[in-house]
C-alpha cells in the first residue's frame, strides 16, 4: 500500500515537471496556432543557464529561475518577431519545418558552446526529502511541482486579469477581429511566444536539478508537452494542469504494473492518449473548438 | 658515392619488389606506398564526446607508427593515413560514409565507428566490399551474430560488462545475494542485463528485481522506488551515463541503500564524478581498461608510457578514458595483422586478423570464430574519494573494494 502511495506521489511530482514544460507549449499552440518543435530546445537553454550560474557562481538553481525566464523571454521575443512571424499565416507544415530547423540550430549552438558533456546541478539538499511515514517526497521534486503550479497561476492571472492577457486571448480567438479593434498583432504574437519561451526556460531550470543535461536532452520534452496538451485539452491553464498530472501518473503507475517494465510506460501513456482522443477529442478539460 | 647510388638502387628495387608482392630481405627497410585507413566517427551530435575520444585513440597510434616510418611488411615501411568522416552521431549515416570511404577515398582498411548501432550497419558494408574492419566501440554481440567474416572487435563483449562485478561480489563478506537490475531497452544494455541474470545463480546470487526502461529516460524515480521495495543487496544499471547519474540521484532522494551500486556505463567518465560530487563515491563499474592495469605488452607502449603519451599529445591532466585505449587497440590489431600477413591484400589481412594473438597495453587481443575478443577480461573500478581505483581482478588491481557501501545518511 505504501508502495502504491509512493508511486502516486512520484507520479504527481513528475506531473509537475510536465505542467511546467507544457504551459508555454500550450499557450503558443493555442494562440499562435504554432506547434513549436523547438520548445524542448528552449527548455534546455534554460537548463544550461541554471547550470552555468550554479557551476560558476554557486547560485541556487531555484533562485536562478527568474533569470532563466528573463533570458528566454528576450530570446523568445526576438525569435518570433524576427523569424517565426514570417510564416505565421502560412500552412501548418511551414511552421513545422521552421521550428524544426530552429530546434536544430539551437541544439547545435548548445553543442558548440557547452560540448556534449553531461552537466548536472546538484545542490546540497538534492538528496534529502520529506518523510511521511514510509513515503518519501524529495524536496527538489516538490519544489519543481510548486514552481509549476506558481507558473500556472501566473499564466492564468496574465490571461484573465490583464489587458495584455485579454489581447492575447482575443488574438487567439480571431486575429483579424483583434486587429480591427486596435490590437498590435505583431507585438502580441511576439509577446505570447516570449511568455511561452520564458516558461520553457523555468521548466528547464527545474529539469536540470534532477536530470543530467546535454544539448539534445530537450527532444523528449517536446513530445511530452505535445502529449500533455492533447491529453488535457488546448486553450485552458487548468487543462494543462490536469493533463500534466494525469500524464505523470500514467507514466509512473504504468511502469509499476506487474509484468511491465518502464519500456511500456510510454506505450501505455500513448494508448491512453489515443483513447482520450477517441472518447473525448477535446481532451480532459479542453474547450470545444 | 658508389655506395650511396647502390643504396638508392636497392631501395628502388625493394619498392618495386614490394609492389609486386614478393619478398625481399636483408637490407634496411624502404618506404612503400601509404596505407589508407578510413574511419567514420561521431565528431558532431549527441555522441561527439565518445566519437572524439575514439578519434584521439586512433590519432595517438597514427603519430606513433608514422614516427617509426609506418607499418612494416616484407622490409617495406608503409606510412599510414587515416581519412575521417563525421557520422553526426547518426548510425544510418555511418554506413553511407563507410561506403564512400571505400569507393571514393579508396580506403584499404576500416577502423570502426563509435557505438554498437553504427558498427552493426558498417559491418554490412565492409562484408559486401570485402574490406576488413577492426572496431573498438561496439560491444553488442548481436553485431557478430550474422556470420560476418570481415568485422573484428577488440573489446570485451557486452555480456562481460557486469559479470566481473558479480565475481568480485562473491569474494566479499558479508556476501551479497540479491540483485536489482535496471536496464535500458537497447540491444547492448539488454545483453548486459541478460548476462547478469544468467550468470548470477552460478555465484549464489539471484536477480530479484529486473525492469527495463526506454533509453535516455528522463525520470527513473518510479523505478527506483519499486527497486527499493525489493530490498536488494546489489543495485545494477545497464544503460548509459545520463541514466546512471539519474539513478544515483534518485537512489539518494528515495533512500535506496544497497551494499553495492554498479553501473555498466558512466562511472568511468570524469563527467560522472563532476556531476555527482561526493555522491559518486563507492560506485562500481565494469571497464574495458583502466590506466592502472598491469598487462605486459609484446609491442607498442607499456601502460604507463601510453598514459604519458596521451597526456603529452592532448595536453591533458586526466589519464585516457577506456574509449581512447580500446580505439588505439583496434589500430594495434591492424598493425600486427598487416605485419603478419606481409601483405596489404584484404583477404590475407583478414586471415591474419582471424589468427591474431598478441598481448598489448590494452590486454590480450585474440578473436573467437565470430570475431569477438572474448579473451580479454573486464576490470572492475570503484570511485573512492573522487578517484577511480581498479579493484578487481586482484592481479591487475591498485586498490581494494570499499565494502559495504555506507547508507546515504552516514556518508
Amino acid at each position: 500500500m505504501s508502495q502504491f502511495a509512493q508511486q502516486v506521489v512520484l507520479g504527481l511530482l513528475l506531473g509537475g515537471v510536465y505542467i511546467a514544460v507544457a504551459l508555454g507549449f500550450s499557450l503558443v499552440w493555442g494562440i499562435l496556432n504554432i506547434v513549436n518543435l523547438a520548445h524542448g530546445a528552449l527548455v534546455i537553454v534554460g537548463s544550461y543557464i541554471t547550470w552555468d550560474l550554479f557551476a560558476r557562481l554557486h547560485i541556487d538553481p531555484f533562485l536562478s529561475l527568474p533569470i532563466d525566464a528573463l533570458a528566454l523571454f528576450v530570446i523568445g521575443y526576438a525569435l518570433q518577431r524576427g523569424v517565426i512571424n514570417r510564416v505565421i499565416r502560412a500552412p501548418l507544415l511551414f511552421t513545422f519545418l521552421l521550428t524544426f530547423g530552429i530546434n536544430l540550430v539551437i541544439v547545435s549552438l548548445l553543442l558548440l558552446i557547452f560540448t556534449a558533456d553531461f552537466r548536472s546541478v546538484t545542490p546540497s539538499y538534492s538528496g534529502s526529502g520529506l518523510h511521511l511515514g514510509s513515503v518519501i517526497i524529495p524536496y527538489i521534486r516538490l519544489g519543481g511541482l510548486a514552481v509549476a503550479l506558481v507558473l500556472a497561476s501566473v499564466l492564468w492571472a496574465i490571461l484573465n486579469r490583464t489587458r495584455t492577457g485579454a489581447a492575447i486571448l482575443a488574438v487567439g480567438a480571431d486575429r483579424d477581429a483583434a486587429q480591427l479593434v486596435g490590437v498590435d498583432l505583431r507585438h502580441i504574437y511576439a509577446l505570447t511566444f516570449a511568455i511561452g519561451a520564458a516558461f520553457a526556460g523555468v521548466a528547464g531550470g527545474i529539469i536540470s536539478t534532477f536530470q543530467s543535461i546535454t544539448p539534445t536532452a530537450g527532444d523528449p520534452y517536446t513530445l511530452q508537452a505535445f502529449a500533455v496538451v492533447i491529453l488535457g485539452g488546448l486553450g485552458r491553464v487548468s487543462a494543462t494542469i490536469a493533463g500534466g498530472l494525469a500524464f505523470g501518473l500514467i507514466e509512473v503507475l504504468g511502469q509499476s504494473a506487474p509484468g511491465l517494465g518502464a519500456g511500456y510506460a510510454n506505450a501505455i501513456a500513448f494508448v491512453v492518449l489515443v483513447a482520450v482522443l477517441v472518447v473525448r477529442p477535446r481532451g480532459l478539460l479542453g474547450r470545444l473548438a | 658515392m658508389r655506395g650511396a647510388r647502390l643504396g638508392a638502387f636497392a631501395a628502388g628495387l625493394s619498392v618495386l619488389l614490394a609492389a609486386c608482392g614478393t619478398s625481399n630481405a636483408g637490407t634496411a627497410p624502404s618506404t612503400g606506398s601509404p596505407i589508407i585507413f578510413g574511419a567514420a566517427v561521431s565528431l558532431t551530435g549527441s555522441q561527439s564526446k565518445e566519437g572524439g575520444l575514439t578519434k584521439q585513440g586512433y590519432d595517438l597510434w597514427l603519430d606513433w607508427i608514422n614516427a617509426r616510418g609506418g607499418i612494416l611488411t616484407n622490409n617495406v615501411k608503409h606510412p599510414v593515413q587515416i581519412i575521417y568522416e563525421d557520422d553526426q552521431s547518426n548510425a544510418n549515416l555511418s554506413a553511407t560514409l563507410v561506403e564512400k570511404l571505400i569507393t571514393v577515398e579508396k580506403a584499404q582498411f576500416i577502423l570502426g565507428p563509435y557505438g554498437s548501432s553504427a558498427t552493426a550497419s558498417d559491418a554490412i558494408v565492409v562484408e559486401k566490399d570485402g574490406i576488413p574492419m577492426v572496431e573498438a566501440n561496439g560491444a553488442a554481440q548481436s553485431i557478430f551474430s550474422h556470420g560476418y567474416k570481415y568485422t573484428f572487435g577488440v573489446l570485451s563483449p557486452a555480456n562481460k560488462y557486469l559479470t566481473g562485478v558479480l565475481d568480485m561480489a562473491a569474494t566479499l563478506s558479508p556476501k551479497p545475494t540479491t540483485i536489482a537490475m535496471l536496464s535500458a531497452n537497447d540491444n547492448f544494455s539488454l545483453e548486459v542485463a541478460k548476462a547478469v541474470t544468467d550468470y548470477a545463480p552460478s555465484q549464489g546470487m539471484q536477480v530479484v528485481f529486473n525492469k527495463s526502461y526506454p533509453a535516455a529516460a528522463p525520470d527513473v524515480s518510479g523505478l527506483i522506488s519499486q527497486a527499493k521495495a525489493a530490498n536488494p543487496d546489489i543495485v545494477m544499471n545497464s544503460g548509459h551515463l545520463a541514466e546512471a547519474i539519474a539513478i544515483n540521484k534518485a537512489a539518494k532522494q528515495l533512500g535506496l541503500t544497497a551494499k553495492i551500486f554498479a553501473y555498466s556505463v558512466g562511472p568511468s567518465t570524469p563527467d560522472f564524478i563532476s556531476a555527482l560530487g561526493p555522491d559518486a563515491n563507492y560506485v562500481y563499474d565494469g571497464s574495458q581498461w583502466t590506466p592502472q592495469v598491469k598487462y605486459k605488452p609484446s609491442f607498442y607502449l607499456s601502460v604507463s608510457d601510453y598514459v604519458k603519451a596521451y597526456e603529452a599529445k592532448y595536453n591533458s591532466t586526466e589519464p585516457p578514458d577506456y574509449h581512447v585505449a580500446e580505439s588505439t587497440a583496434g589500430c594495434l590489431a591492424f598493425e600486427k595483422a598487416i605485419e603478419n600477413a606481409g601483405s596489404l591484400d584484404p583477404v590475407k589481412v583478414r586471415d591474419a586478423l582471424a589468427a591474431l594473438d598478441v598481448m598489448t597495453f590494452f590486454g590480450e587481443i585474440k578473436f573467437d570464430s565470430r570475431g569477438i575478443n572474448t579473451f580479454k577480461p573486464m576490470v572492475v573500478e570503484q570511485i573512492q574519494n573522487g578517484t577511480h581505483y581498479t579493484v578487481f581482478p586482484a592481479d591487475v588491481a591498485n586498490g581494494k573494494p570499499q565494502y559495504p557501501t555506507p547508507s546515504w545518511s552516514s556518508r
